[in-house]
Order: structure tokens, then C-alpha cells, then sequence
């Protein structure tokens, strides 16, 4: 039998190895610390694997599969290509991951943080050159914490039901060097750490370090994973602040929040080092209001936003999925936070196509898709979760 | 739930899971044998990733050792090929005054110009 928060700890010493990458390379540390740093994440993969291998072989198990298939496919698509792996591929020649200050390449949007094109980079470090192919796979371990961390909470079945989930949610998304199942999984387990930390009735969660300590890591792994992190880990806040204040039990609170929300400093002070070196936001500048106050009043516009967003095969099934176990087991609280943490993102999805600078269908088409897992993984996994400790009696 | 219900409910959901990776590696991945032999090798998946033009771009510029080229206003024109051309190149860099151009091995070169390589898609120019 494992030790108690076998699972907690593990995915916390990971979680805060791949920030630590981070702010080795921020601070120019010599390479040697960074791939030793690299080493004692895979020895730590090791350590997961190797204690009592039948405690959770699935993720185990399927994982291996992940890191095969990664290890199999070159990085063709664009995104992929053109923003991560360029911006890894620049962090591993130029060994900074300061360099895109030059904004060389303007294409591959410079101003996106660079989390896990830092851990590629240290992969390619530790490896000693690039390739096409081997970068990718750091991206595929960043997914370990979070697939960890819900172990804990979720065991035998319901953790194969989740896998399915995620199968389904994220597919190629696991090992493709793209960034956007990396925002739905930290998303969706950052959502669940504040709803433990503020919301559930026990104390048993409020009261441990350990938790904060997590809920600190996948913050901020949330924030620099991509820009949408950011208007989402803003949401999380925004709608626990509302449902505290509501219920009236902010001053308790309070102290908690603004401690959790310095999670927000380094994103902060990447976006400040783009500004100052004139690399702008191709979304949020100036010309935001030019390109959404024509756009408002047309209807037909929000009907191709909804079109895209909504009729989604995987958002419906995860939202039908969510609706039934909310009807089965009716948790308010819980069905408020979500609701409000969809509503807000919706909301915000919504401004920003109508605010896009690029072609308005080429927008929706290339990327809506992609932004809408993050929802359907929420409502999945908090519908499971709902159901979790639910009996079914005969 | 009764025992034989839980075993069931259990397996039903391993063969899910099975049959969603299945259908992610066999439909969706682009999985190709001959780079999982050698992965980690320099070369590995290139022929896959890229065109033919971007490879060549990269073992001229390899061939002639330089450090930064410049691309015709047909090429720049291509998005792919400027885009990949530049990514797959780094850390030798695009450069606007540099006199290393590439053109199209179709497009029409300038008077000021010489030719230092032609491959099979496109030349290096001198200009």
C-alpha cells in the first residue's frame, strides 16, 4: 500500500520542477542546473512508476502508450510548429528564454509565455541537440501532475472513467505539441483545487499546506501554459469572490484569495517584459473597439459564434454528460460555481471573437474547436466528480 | 452494486479506454514506424514535417555555412515556405539586407545577381 498523499505529493514535486525550469531559464542559470533539475523530474516519473506499479496502473499503463505515440510523430501542424516548438527550438539555441525580445519571427506570436516550450528546450538540453520529434514529448509530461493529482480523488473505476474523459476531451491534443489540452486539464484541476479550497464543506482540505501548495503551482502553470489561462484563472477568482460575497463569508476568505492571487506575478511580469520591448497582443490593443463595435449588432454574428462554440460534439456530450449527474445528485454549490465559471468564460469567448482583428470566420473555424475543450473537460470532469460519491442502489 | 456489476462496469470501461487510444494513435496521431526506430536521431521525422523545398533550404544553407539569408518576394509571398523556412532554418536567421537570397528554382533571378547553388527546387543566390 502506498503512503497517504502518495499521489498529492508527487504531482506537487512535478508540477513545481516544470515552474522551476521556468525560473532557471528566466534567471540564466548554467545549463547543468537546468538539465539536472530536467533529470530529477524523470527520476520522480520513475519513483511514480516504480511504488507499487498496481496501485494505478492505468494511467500507468495508457500513459506509456502516450509517450509511444509522441515518440512516433513528427511536429507538422502549425500552431505546433510555428508558435511552441519555434519558441523551445529558440530557448534551446539561444539559451534564454528572454531571447524573443528581438521579436524575431513575428509570426509566432512572441508575446505567448513560454512554460512549455521552457521544459521542451531543457528536454532538447538534456538530449544535447533538436529534432522534430523528441521536444514534443515534454509537452505530453507536462500532463502528469494534473493526471496524478486526480488519483487522489478518484480511484479504480472512476479514475478509467476520467482517463475516458480525457481521452475524449483532449485526444491528440495529449502528445501533438500543442498547448491547448495542457489550458483545458490545469484549468480544469485548478477549478477543482479552489472549489476544494473555498468551497466544500470539510475542513480537511482548507486546513493543509500541501493543497495551497498545489493549488500555488497549478496557478500559476495555468497562467504561463497560454494566454487563455490567463482569462481563466481570472474567471476562477472572479467567481469565487462573487459567491463569497453573496453568501457573505468574504472576510473569512479574503486573505486566502489575495495569497493565491500572487500566482498571477510571473505571467504579469512576462507580459510587462513583451510590452516593454514593443511586442504586442495581436488581440488586446487598440484596435479592439474598431473591430467589435461594427460586429455588436449584427445577430448573424452571434449566431456563427454559438454555431462554433456550441455545436461541438464533445462540448454537447460533456454538457449532457454534466446535466445528468447535476440531476442526478443535485450539488447547488458546486453546480453554481461551474455554471458561473461557464457562463463568465462563455461571456469572455463571445468579446473576443467579436474583437478578433483576423478574418471572422477564419477565426472560428481555426480556432473554436480547440478553445472549447477547456469547457467540455470542466463539465465532464465535475460531473464525474459529482457522481463520485454517489451509490447506486438496487 | 454487487460484485460481478462492479467487474463488469470496471472492464467495460478498460475496452473504452483502449478502443479511445486505439482511435487516437491509428486515425488521428500521424504515427509513423520509421521515426518511432529512431527518435531521438538529428534527422528524425523531418520528411514527415516539411516539404521539400524547406528541407533543401536547410542543407544548402548547412552546405555553404552561413548565418543568415534573405528569401525572394516569391517565396516570402508563400506563407508555408517563408514560415517553415525560417523555423525549420533557425538558428541561422532571415535577414533583410543579407545578399545570401533564395529564389524558386522557376523564378526569375536579377542581372545583379549570382548564382552560388541550385538544387532541385531553389537557388542561392549572390546579389
Amino acid at each position: 500500500m502506498i503512503k497517504k498523499n502518495f499521489h498529492e505529493k508527487i504531482a506537487l514535486v512535478l508540477s513545481f520542477l516544470i515552474l522551476n525550469n521556468y525560473l532557471l531559464l528566466s534567471l540564466n542559470f548554467p545549463q547543468l542546473l537546468i538539465k539536472i533539475n530536467f533529470l530529477i523530474f524523470l527520476v520522480t516519473v520513475l519513483v511514480f512508476y516504480s511504488k507499487n506499479f498496481f496501485e494505478n496502473p492505468f494511467l500507468k499503463i495508457f500513459f506509456l502508450f502516450i509517450i509511444f505515440i509522441s515518440l512516433g510523430t513528427p511536429t507538422f501542424e502549425w500552431d505546433a510548429r510555428s508558435i511552441w516548438l519555434f519558441h523551445a527550438k529558440r530557448i534551446f539555441y539561444d539559451q534564454s528564454i528572454f531571447s524573443i525580445g528581438d521579436n524575431y519571427a513575428a509570426f509566432s506570436h512572441n508575446e505567448y509565455s513560454s512554460l512549455a516550450p521552457a521544459f521542451a528546450s531543457s528536454l532538447a538540453f538534456l538530449v544535447g541537440h533538436w529534432n522534430e520529434v523528441f521536444p514534443k514529448l515534454s509537452f505530453s509530461l507536462m500532463f502528469l501532475p494534473p493526471l496524478i493529482l486526480t488519483y487522489a480523488f478518484l480511484k479504480d473505476t472512476q479514475y478509467l472513467i476520467f482517463l475516458s474523459i480525457v481521452f475524449f476531451t483532449i485526444g491528440k491534443f495529449l502528445f501533438n505539441g500543442w498547448t491547448d489540452g495542457l489550458v483545458a486539464i490545469y484549468f480544469g484541476l485548478s477549478a477543482f483545487l479552489m472549489y476544494l479550497l473555498f468551497f466544500i464543506d470539510t475542513n480537511f482540505f482548507k486546513n493543509r499546506l500541501l493543497f495551497y501548495l498545489l493549488a500555488f503551482c497549478f496557478f500559476i502553470s495555468l497562467t504561463l501554459i497560454k494566454n487563455e489561462g490567463i482569462a481563466l484563472l481570472f474567471i476562477l477568482f472572479a467567481t469565487t469572490f462573487i459567491i463569497k460575497l453573496y453568501k457573505g463569508q468574504l472576510g473569512k476568505d479574503i486573505s486566502k484569495l489575495v495569497f493565491l492571487s500572487i500566482s498571477f506575478l510571473p505571467v504579469i511580469f512576462w507580459k510587462f517584459f513583451c510590452y516593454s520591448k514593443g511586442i504586442g497582443d495581436y488581440y488586446i490593443n487598440t484596435n479592439i473597439l474598431l473591430n467589435l463595435l461594427p460586429r455588436l449588432d449584427d445577430l448573424n454574428n452571434y449566431k456563427l459564434i454559438s454555431y462554433f462554440l456550441f455545436l461541438n460534439e464533445k462540448f454537447l456530450i460533456a454538457l449532457i454528460f454534466f446535466l445528468l449527474s447535476f440531476w442526478i445528485k443535485l450539488d447547488k454549490e458546486l453546480f453554481s460555481f461551474i455554471f458561473i465559471v461557464t457562463a463568465m468564460y462563455i461571456f469572455i469567448l463571445f468579446f473576443i471573437y467579436l474583437s478578433t482583428p483576423f478574418d471572422f470566420y477564419w477565426q472560428l473555424d481555426s480556432t473554436a474547436a480547440r478553445v472549447i475543450k477547456s469547457l467540455s473537460f470542466l463539465l465532464a470532469f465535475f460531473g464525474l466528480y459529482n457522481l463520485s460519491n454517489y451509490k447506486i442502489s438496487y | 452494486m454487487t460484485e460481478v456489476k462492479i467487474k463488469k462496469f470496471k472492464f467495460f470501461f478498460i475496452i473504452l479506454c483502449v478502443i479511445q487510444l486505439f482511435y487516437i494513435f491509428h486515425f488521428r496521431s500521424g504515427f509513423k514506424y520509421e521515426i518511432i526506430k529512431n527518435p531521438f536521431n538529428e534527422n528524425a521525422g523531418i520528411s514527415y514535417a516539411l516539404s521539400a523545398e524547406v528541407i533543401e533550404a536547410n542543407s544548402i544553407l548547412k552546405k555553404q555555412k552561413v548565418t543568415d539569408f534573405n528569401l525572394s518576394e516569391g517565396l516570402k509571398k508563400d506563407t508555408y515556405l517563408y514560415q517553415r523556412i525560417i523555423e525549420f532554418n533557425y538558428p541561422i536567421r532571415i535577414n533583410e539586407s543579407s545578399k545570401l537570397i533564395f529564389f524558386l528554382y522557376a523564378e526569375d533571378i536579377p542581372n545583379t545577381c549570382k548564382v552560388i547553388e541550385t538544387g532541385k527546387y531553389l537557388k542561392l543566390t549572390q546579389c
